[in-house]
C-alpha cells in the first residue's frame, strides 16, 4: 500500500511514474461515506463503475483501526472489523460523531460503542480514544475520517493509474453547515479537494434523472416531468427528498434528514435484549466489557439482518461469566422495539412531501436506498405512505449514492458524453432555513427552507433602541420561531449605526448561498433618503463559529444580552 | 406577496448599480478575486444548442415582466412554464453557464424567482393582477423592480462577483 501517513498530505507523490495518459486526467470521483460502509465509483467513459479493494470488496467498512504505530482502516485492513471490533482498537461509527459536542444525545447513546467516548456534558468536543495495546490513545473522528479517506484515495490512485484530487462527496442532509465544514475539513486532511458534498438522496435522485433521461431520450425537457420520492436510511442518518425530473435536469423540490438509522435500531434492539447494557460502561472501559460490547452488538446485527429475510430469530449469546442470552426473537417483536424509530421515518416523509407541495398521488416513483431499505417494516411504511405495491426497481440500494456522486464527478470535470448520458443537471434545495436573531429571540428566517440554490435574499431590520450605534448579527439555522430551536452558526458586530431614533437606521441583511452551498452574509446600514451606505459593507462567510456548541451563544447572551438587538423593519411599499 | 416585493426592494443596498450612485458602487467594489478552480462545472454543450445561448442571456437581463424573464406569452400554461424554465436552467445555472462567465448566478436567481411566481396558481394571478395595474399607471411592475433597466449588465457590485469555492484560501480551519 501506498504512504500511510495520515497528517495533511500535500501532493501526489505516489504515482509520478506510473502516470499514464488517463483520458480524464481531472475526473472527479464520487466517495459515499456511510456510518457503516464506504463505497468509491467514478465515470469510466461510458459508465459509472464501483472501484473494490484488495479483498475484492465494493463496501468497505468504514472503520480504522490504531495498533502498532499505524493506523489501517477498512479499506486496506486484512482482519475483519469483528475481531479488531473485541479488542477495543477499532474506531466507527466517524461520521455519527463527527463535528458533534458531549452534550448531545447521539454522543450520549455512542458511549455503549466498544471503544472509548467520553463525555464531560460540558458542550465541547467528546473524548475518544482506542485502545493499543493497554494504553487509550486518543484520536478524533475528524482523525479517524481522514485516515480512512487517505487509504481510499490510495487504493484509487493505484486502480486508476492517476493521481486523485477532486472528489463528490455524499453526505447526510441532516448535517449542519458546521459538520459540513468539518467534513471539508477531513478532506483537507486527506489531500482531497471537495467540488460538491452532496445531501445523499440528490445524489441518488442525479442517477434517477439519469435513468429516465435514458428512457425517454427523444422528448428533451417537454411534458414528460416525473416526481420521485427518495428515501434514504443507512446505519446512521435517514434521509428523504422529492424531486421533479425531466430532460436529465433533476430539481430537489424538498429535503429533509434526521439523524437515525440502523444504528438506533441496534442500540434498541440490544437494550431490549440484555437491559443491563444501558450502563455496561460505567463501571469502567475494561478488555472484559469491550469484549462482551463487541461480541453483543455483532449478534445483535447479525440477528436484524436476518430479520430482514425470516419471521423469527434464535439468538444465543455466551457473554462470559455465566451470563447467557438464548431467546427467539420475533421480527414482531424488533419492530415493536423500534416503534418510535419507524414513527419518525413516516413522520419525516410526510413533512417532506408536505414542504415539497406534492400529493403521494403524483408521485410516480418511490426510489428506497441505504442499508435499511432491506428492512420489512421501512419498506411497508414506505409503500403505505405512498399508497402502491412496489418501489422502484431500477436502482441499487447501495450503490445508488455513490453512483450519483460518480455522475456528479464526471459532470463537474466537465465530461461529455456522445450518447448524453452526462447531459444531467441537479437543481438543489436547502433543507433548513437560515436567518438572524432579533429581538424577543425571534429567529427570523431570511434565506427560507426549501429555496433553491444558488440562493439569494435580504431582509431589512432596525435598531431597537434610540441611539443604537452597534449591532450583533447572530445568524442562526434551522426552524422554529424562536432561535431555541435552531442552532448558532456565525455571528458578527455591526458597528458604525449612525445615532437616531429607533427605528430609523435601515440595515440590510443578505444572504447569499452560492452553487457549492458556501454561506455568505452582508449588512450595510442604510438611513432613510441617503442613497449610499454609511459605512462599507460586511460580508461574512459562515459558519464562524469554529466548535458549534453552546459556550459561544451563551457568552453572547452573558455580554450583550438584547442591547444589541435589531428587529424587522416593516417597509412601506413604494406602489 | 409581501415578501416578493420585499426581497426586490429597489432600494437595496446590494443591488446598488454604477447608474444609481457611483459613491456606493466604489464603495462596495471589491478586489478581483483570484480563481483556483480551472474548470467550472458545467453541462456538457451537446444538449444546448448554442443558438440558444445568446437570445436566453439577452431577454434576462434587459426586460421587465416575469413572462420575458421565462421568454413566454402571458398565458402561458403550467407546462409551458416549466418547460421554459428547464429550457432556461439548462443555459443560466451557475453549473452550466460558469464557462460563459456566470458563476454568481444572478441570472438563474432571478430565473427561478420569474418560475417560482408563475408556477403558484395563486401568486401568478396577485402578479398577474399587479401587473396589469401597473401597466395601465405606466410604471415598472412593482415585483419586477430588481429586474428593470438599472441591474447591471456585468461588473456587479459587492457581493455578486464571487467564483466558485476557493479551495487553500478557503477552507474554514
Amino acid at each position: 500500500m501506498a504512504n500511510p501517513s495520515y497528517t495533511v498530505a500535500s501532493d501526489n507523490e505516489t504515482t509520478a511514474d506510473e502516470k499514464v495518459s488517463s483520458p480524464f486526467p481531472d475526473l472527479a470521483i464520487g466517495i459515499d461515506i456511510g456510518t457503516s460502509q464506504c463505497s468509491v465509483a467514478f465515470w469510466n467513459g461510458s459508465r459509472v463503475e464501483l472501484l473494490r479493494n484488495t479483498r475484492n470488496q465494493q463496501h468497505m467498512r468504514s472503520y480504522v483501526t490504531f495498533k502498532d504505530e499505524i493506523p489501517a482502516s477498512g479499506v486496506s485492513n486484512q482482519l475483519s472489523q469483528e475481531h479488531e471490533m473485541l479488542s477495543g482498537a477499532a474506531i466507527f461509527n466517524m461520521k455519527r460523531l463527527i463535528g458533534r459536542v458531549d452534550t448531545d444525545p447521539i454522543v450520549h447513546a455512542s458511549k455503549n460503542l466498544p471503544f472509548l467516548v467520553q463525555t464531560l456534558d460540558i458542550g465541547v468536543r467528546p473524548f475518544i480514544a482506542a485502545l493499543v495495546g493497554n494504553v487509550w490513545r486518543s484520536t478524533t473522528p475528524e482523525e479517524a475520517l481522514a485516515i480512512f479517506l487517505v487509504e481510499l484515495r490510495a487504493m484509487a490512485e493505484i486502480q486508476l493509474k492517476r493521481p486523485i484530487r477532486n472528489v463528490i462527496l455524499t453526505v447526510p442532509a441532516a448535517f449542519s453547515r458546521f459538520q459540513l465544514t468539518r467534513i471539508e475539513r477531513v478532506c483537507a486532511m486527506a489531500g482531497l479537494h471537495v467540488l460538491r458534498l452532496m445531501p445523499e438522496p440528490t445524489a441518488v435522485a442525479l442517477l434517477y434523472a439519469q435513468q429516465q433521461q435514458q428512457n425517454v431520450h427523444d422528448n428533451m425537457g417537454r411534458g414528460n416531468e416525473k416526481t420521485a420520492l427518495i428515501f434514504n436510511m443507512g446505519a446512521g442518518y435517514c434521509d428523504v427528498a422529492v424531486t421533479a425530473t425531466a430532460g436529465g435536469i433533476s430539481q430537489i423540490k424538498a429535503l429533509a434528514g434526521i439523524t437515525l438509522g440502523g444504528e438506533d435500531l441496534l442500540s434498541n434492539t440490544l437494550l431490549h435484549l440484555l437491559p443491563e447494557s444501558r450502563n455496561f460502561f460505567c463501571s469502567g472501559h475494561g478488555i472484559h466489557e469491550i469484549h462482551i460490547m463487541g461480541i453483543l452488538r455483532m449478534a445483535t446485527q447479525d440477528a436484524i439482518n436476518r430479520l430482514s429475510f425470516q419471521n423469527s430469530v434464535q439468538i444465543d449469546i455466551d457473554l462470559g461469566n455465566g451470563v447467557k442470552i438464548c431467546k427467539v426473537l420475533e421480527r414482531k417483536e424488533f419492530e415493536w422495539v423500534n416503534l418510535k424509530v419507524f414513527e419518525k421515518c413516516e413522520n419525516l416523509i410526510k413533512q417532506c412531501l408536505h414542504d415539497a407541495k406534492v400529493y403521494v398521488e403524483d408521485v410516480n416513483d418511490v426510489i428506497l436506498v441505504g442499508g435499511c431499505s432491506y428492512i420489512p417494516r421501512i419498506r411497508s411504511l414506505v409503500t403505505g405512505i405512498c399508497k402502491r405495491q412496489e418501489v422502484y426497481p431500477g436502482i441499487n440500494p447501495l450503490e445508488a449514492a455513490v453512483c450519483g456522486a460518480a455522475l456528479e464527478g464526471a459532470v463537474a470535470s466537465g465530461i461529455s458524453d456522445p450518447f448524453g448520458n452526462l447531459d444531467l443537471l441537479t437543481i438543489q434545495a436547502t433543507p433548513l432555513g437560515i436567518g438572524i436573531r432579533t429581538e424577543g429571540d425571534i429567529f427570523v428566517p431570511i434565506i427560507l427552507k426549501g429555496a433553491t440554490i444558488p440562493a439569494r435574499r435580504e431582509l431589512t431590520f432596525t435598531t431597537v433602541h434610540d441611539n443604537q450605534t452597534e449591532a450583533l448579527i447572530l445568524v442562526y439555522e434551522g426552524e422554529g420561531r424562536k432561535v431555541g430551536k435552531t442552532h448558532l452558526i456565525g455571528h458578527f458586530k455591526l458597528i458604525g449605526i449612525p445615532s437616531a431614533n429607533k427605528g430609523v437606521p435601515e440595515i440590510n441583511i443578505c444572504m447569499d448561498i452560492d452553487v457549492s452551498n458556501v454561506l455568505r452574509v452582508l449588512a450595510g446600514i442604510k438611513m432613510p433618503d441617503v442613497q449610499w451606505p454609511v459605512c462599507p459593507l460586511m460580508e461574512v462567510r459562515m459558519p464562524t463559529v469554529d466548535d458549534g456548541h453552546g459556550w459561544c451563544e451563551e457568552a453572547l447572551n452573558r455580554t450583550y444580552g438584547s442591547k444589541l438587538d435589531l428587529v424587522t423593519l416593516q417597509k412601506k411599499t413604494h406602489m | 406577496m409581501a415578501s416578493a416585493a420585499a426581497s426586490s426592494s429597489s432600494s437595496s443596498l446590494f443591488s446598488l448599480s454604477s447608474s444609481s450612485s457611483p459613491a456606493a458602487s466604489s464603495l462596495s467594489k471589491t478586489a478581483p478575486r483570484v480563481s483556483f478552480r480551472r474548470r467550472p462545472l458545467r453541462v456538457s454543450s451537446s444538449c444546448v444548442s448554442t443558438a440558444e445561448r445568446p437570445p436566453a442571456r439577452a431577454h434576462i437581463l434587459s426586460t421587465g415582466s416575469l413572462y420575458d424573464v421565462l421568454g413566454i406569452q402571458a398565458g402561458a400554461t403550467c407546462q409551458e412554464i416549466k418547460a421554459a424554465y428547464r429550457r432556461l436552467a439548462r443555459v443560466l445555472h451557475p453549473d452550466a453557464a460558469a464557462a460563459s462567465g456566470d458563476y454568481h448566478g444572478t441570472d438563474f436567481i432571478r430565473l427561478h424567482e420569474a418560475y417560482a411566481t408563475l408556477s403558484d396558481p395563486q401568486k401568478r394571478a396577485d402578479y398577474d393582477r399587479a401587473l396589469f395595474t401597473s401597466r395601465r399607471r405606466c410604471v415598472s411592475p412593482p415585483f419586477a423592480v430588481s429586474m428593470s433597466d438599472d441591474v447591471p449588465t456585468g461588473g456587479l457590485t459587492g457581493f455578486q462577483s464571487y467564483t466558485k469555492r476557493r479551495w487553500e484560501t478557503d477552507q474554514c480551519w
